[in-house]
């Protein structure tokens, strides 16, 4: 193997790996706020490309059309599905195991109504742009570099919305002490069902993204969902930057380990990563552990 | 005739799950009044304060404000209707620099256009605030907490501030601080209920008292005619 | 739940053991009998999960890693080796036993449940993918097979004793004998030393650690066990089904199922997971035609049962005859 190729192996492992961050950071969120582990996430990824699949190819809308409209109706379903589920058993005698629970038979249930909604045949996207970048001797198609940049910029937007914005600063502040939250006159309910929704449109956009390289099938959610954890086991979890940086670490190691071995052992590959984390440091790389 | 007091908390009983707290608990504010609840460990003071706040759920009885009925009024919209609170133990945003969390006690709808004029304000009540505003909450000092929490519940103006045992893991000279602080505030117009297990701090602020002892208020007064009863002897010594 | 028995509850039990003794003589339905063998598999499974969730408070969502590792140890061993049926069971247990003591010493170094969660789920992950790729060893989903069964015996006064899919009788009782060994060594050790810290830990960790319970060795402990139950299970389900795929055993619908079991029986009771086994194994028999509709309902199972029937089904009984309990309010 060349060193250029080399290259490319792990540019590609970032671009994948501004996916999984967006993936991860969407589970970060909601444990960050909630405390509620999400098992149905993938479902958001999975059901967000089929949205974009409907509206880009079914209906033949422009990307740009199609794209933001799937992942707003993601923020719709992820905010529904808090508010008829979550919300019930949120706070309730052994909620942190049982929100877990619903959120696994959730995932189940969501993928089966996909498996019987739209068939088991497996869909795909056409690129969103063509050509290929060149620099020097390495190569990388357009389509991939969009993805990366589509990622970062949902990140860089994200974390400006966390920082500096009213809803973010209710966010940070309901994730931190719901009572005082309450106190200064922050509704943690509504908080709580926006984070989903947030969560979700996040998931939505890594499925739009990887939607043309990546086929959309009812069971991608569960792979998904796992590289997810992965990202926050690494990031530590509820941790909106840790899941950034987990998530681009996951994608360069997947990529040099499937240099190393082979394709087929790259989830294996990352799950070892994770159990090789929190026997090292079960906080994550970045993370503290909570007092 | 005198005028109704501001606050008045009628026949309260309160429950954690099937056990029960508060028994029939009422209890008066006046307007611009300093009222302290007075009572044991575990004898429900601090559920008093919070089941007006509406931090956990009343069973029975209510909660009356300036002639409205606040009894179900949801905790994040008291600010709205002239109650703050300061929590147990300060409960700050810890992660979050002073002065973000400072701004977000005008968080509600109804406040957030004064933003700035109570900022400038409360700024005034507490300058050291105005100079510690870039640090992040959780590294400061408990009184130097106690304060970023009392200014963040002044933040939105409130006709009446509530405070869930403001002395307590303070150390004496801080606790001396914060005395004055609320003397500061109710100069400011404010009338505030607190909550405390000590009977000399509690009046030495105070001009009115309660006493609860196993979630039933058995006494009420003035500091002095409190300070000398048996009963608060019978509480506290066991006399 | 571990005070002695009434008489009352020990007739009730008595009567189950000998309705399930005697069923096979009133009937040799080869359908029925395997509806119920199943159902007593997945009863072992369900056991055994509730044994580590609901009693010693480890909420693990791997445990079917340790039924894939007992299906297929046993299986391999006893295809390569040619080493009975009758030994290999044990030896699919310890090797699932192991793999319990490996994953649960990290586990639980945090007690953090979401991330015991994450961390079974994807170790769980690891053994369905290996297996699925050593396909020198396993024929990865081609599905393994030629799985030896059960040798017969012979019964003085009985007769021959064969183990065959024509008849299912004696893999009836080798089932409920299996599973009546699990609940037998679950009900001793909950009444044990490691029982008593256990419900104490439940009720209070941090309370039952300032007694000086070692919280650690007791839940390593108890996992061990289950893993090993688990893999026994999964290893008797490997020669009485003969054939074996990663998606069907190491597969994380097998865990949804045994979580609904358990949730829809009752978590943290009994006879709850067997209740839940023996409800769902029948559902799921009368779903066989709506094939499509199997796995959507068992996620609406989960997700209804946590929501409105949060104790299970074996405590409505109880909860009837007691005022219910107010709303559980966020009590400080």
């Amino acid at each position: 193997m060349t060193i250029y190729l080399f290259i490319e192996q792990i540019i590609n492992g970032l671009i994948i790996g501004s996916t999984y961050a967006l993936i991860g950071s969407g589970i970060a969120l909601i444990y960050g706020t909630m405390r509620v582990l999400n098992l149905a996430h993938g479902e958001f990824y999975m059901l967000g490309g089929y949205f974009v699949f409907y509206l880009a190819v079914t209906m033949g809308l422009a990307p740009w059309i199609a794209i933001p409209t799937a992942v707003f109706g993601a923020f719709l379903l992820g905010m529904a599905i808090q508010r008829t589920t979550i919300h019930f058993l949120f706070g309730r005698e052994g909620w942190m195991f049982s929100t877990i629970a619903a959120t696994l038979g959730l995932s189940i249930f969501l993928q089966n109504a996909a498996l019987l909604l739209f068939g088991e045949q497996f869909q795909t996207v056409p690129y969103y742009v063509s050509g290929v970048v060149e620099l020097g001797q390495v190569r990388i198609p357009a389509q991939r570099i969009l993805i990366f940049a589509v990622s970062m910029a949902t990140i860089g937007v994200m974390t400006y919305v966390l920082k500096y914005t009213r809803l973010g600063w209710a966010i940070r502040a309901t994730s931190q002490d719901r009572d005082a939250a309450a106190v200064v006159g922050i509704p943690a309910e509504r908080i709580y069902m926006i984070t989903f929704g947030i969560a979700a449109a996040l998931g939505a956009i890594a499925a739009a993204m990887l939607a043309p390289i990546y086929s959309i099938n009812p069971w991608s959610g569960l792979p998904i969902l796992l590289k997810g954890f992965v990202v926050v086991i690494l990031g530590g979890l509820g941790s909106f930057p840790g899941a950034i940086a987990g998530g681009l670490i996951l994608g360069v190691v997947e990529a040099v380990g499937v240099q190393v071995t082979s394709s087929e052992w790259r989830d294996v590959i990352s799950f070892g990563l994770m159990i090789a984390v929190i026997w090292w440091r079960p906080w994550g790389l970045f993370g503290q552990k909570p007092s | 005739m005198p005028e109704a007091p501001m606050l008045q908390v009628e026949n309260l009983d309160v429950f954690y799950g099937s056990y029960q707290v508060l028994w029939d608990v009422s209890l008066d504010v006046t307007n611009g009044e300093v009222v302290a609840v007075l009572g044991p460990n575990g004898s429900g003071k601090s559920t008093v304060l919070k089941a007006i706040m509406g931090l956990v759920p009343i069973r029975a009885g209510r909660v009356i404000f300036e002639g409205s009925d606040l009894t179900r009024v949801p905790t994040h919209e008291m600010v709205a209707h002239g109650i703050s609170m300061v929590l147990e133990r300060r409960r700050l945003f810890t992660n979050m620099t002073v002065r973000e969390n400072i701004l977000l006690g005008a968080y509600h709808k109804s406040v957030a256009s004064q933003t700035k004029d109570r900022l400038e304000w409360v700024e005034s009540l507490f300058p050291i605030l105005a100079e510690r505003r870039d640090q992040i909450a959780g590294k400061m000092s408990g009184g130097e907490q106690q304060m970023v929490a009392i200014a963040r519940s002044l933040m939105s103006k409130p006709r009446l501030l509530l405070m869930d045992e403001p002395y307590l893991g303070l150390a004496p000279k801080i606790v001396d601080q914060i005395v004055q602080i609320i003397r500061k505030i109710n100069g400011e117009g404010i009338a505030v209920l607190f909550n405390e297990q000590n009977v000399k701090l509690s009046f030495g602020v105070s001009n009115q008292g309660y006493l609860l002892e196993g979630g039933r208020m058995v006494l009420s007064g003035t500091g002095d005619e409190m300070m000398n009863s048996d009963v608060v002897r019978r509480v506290y010594l066991g006399v | 739940m571990f005070q002695p028995l009434t008489p009352f509850k020990w007739l009730g039990i008595l009567g189950a053991i000998i309705v399930m003794l005697l069923l096979p003589m009133v009937t040799q339905d080869t359908y029925l009998l395997h509806v119920l063998i199943l159902a007593m598999v997945f009863g072992i499974f369900a056991s055994a999960w509730n044994f580590v969730t609901g009693f010693a408070g480890l909420k693990t969502f791997g445990h079917h890693a340790f039924f894939a590792l007992g299906a297929y140890g046993s299986a391999l061993i006893g295809i390569n080796l040619g080493l009975s049926a009758w030994l290999t069971i044990w030896l699919g247990g310890l090797i699932a036993a192991l793999a319990g003591l490996f994953i649960g010493l990290p586990i639980l170094r945090i007690r953090s449940m979401p991330h015991v969660a994450i961390v079974t789920l994807g170790f769980a992950e690891i053994v369905r993918i290996t297996l699925s790729n050593l396909t020198d060893i396993t024929r990865g989903e081609l599905g393994l097979w030629g799985i030896p069964v059960f040798d017969g015996f012979t019964v003085p006064g009985l007769g021959e004793v064969v183990f065959s899919p024509a008849d299912k009788v004696p893999y009836y009782y080798l089932a409920f004998a299996l599973l009546l060994l699990s609940v037998g060594v679950i009900t001793a050790l909950m009444r044990s030393k490691t029982g008593l810290s256990l419900i104490a830990m439940r009720d209070g960790e941090d309370a039952a650690e300032s007694l000086g319970i070692n919280l650690t060795r007791q839940k390593l402990q108890v996992f061990v066990v289950s893993s090993f139950l688990v893999g026994v299970a999964g290893a008797f389900y490997a020669h009485y089904i003969t054939i074996l795929t990663p998606a069907a055993v190491a597969g994380v619908d097998l865990m949804i199922l045994i979580i609904a079991m358990v949730l829809v029986g009752g978590l943290g009771t009994l006879s709850g997971p067997l209740v839940g086994a023996l409800v769902l194994t029948i559902l799921v028999e009368f779903l066989r035609d709506l094939d499509t509709f199997r796995m959507l309902v068992y996620g609406a199972i989960i997700i209804l049962s946590v929501m409105f029937l949060p104790k299970g089904l074996v405590t409505l009984g109880r909860r009837w005859k007691r005022p219910p309990d107010a709303a559980a309010t966020e009590a400080e």
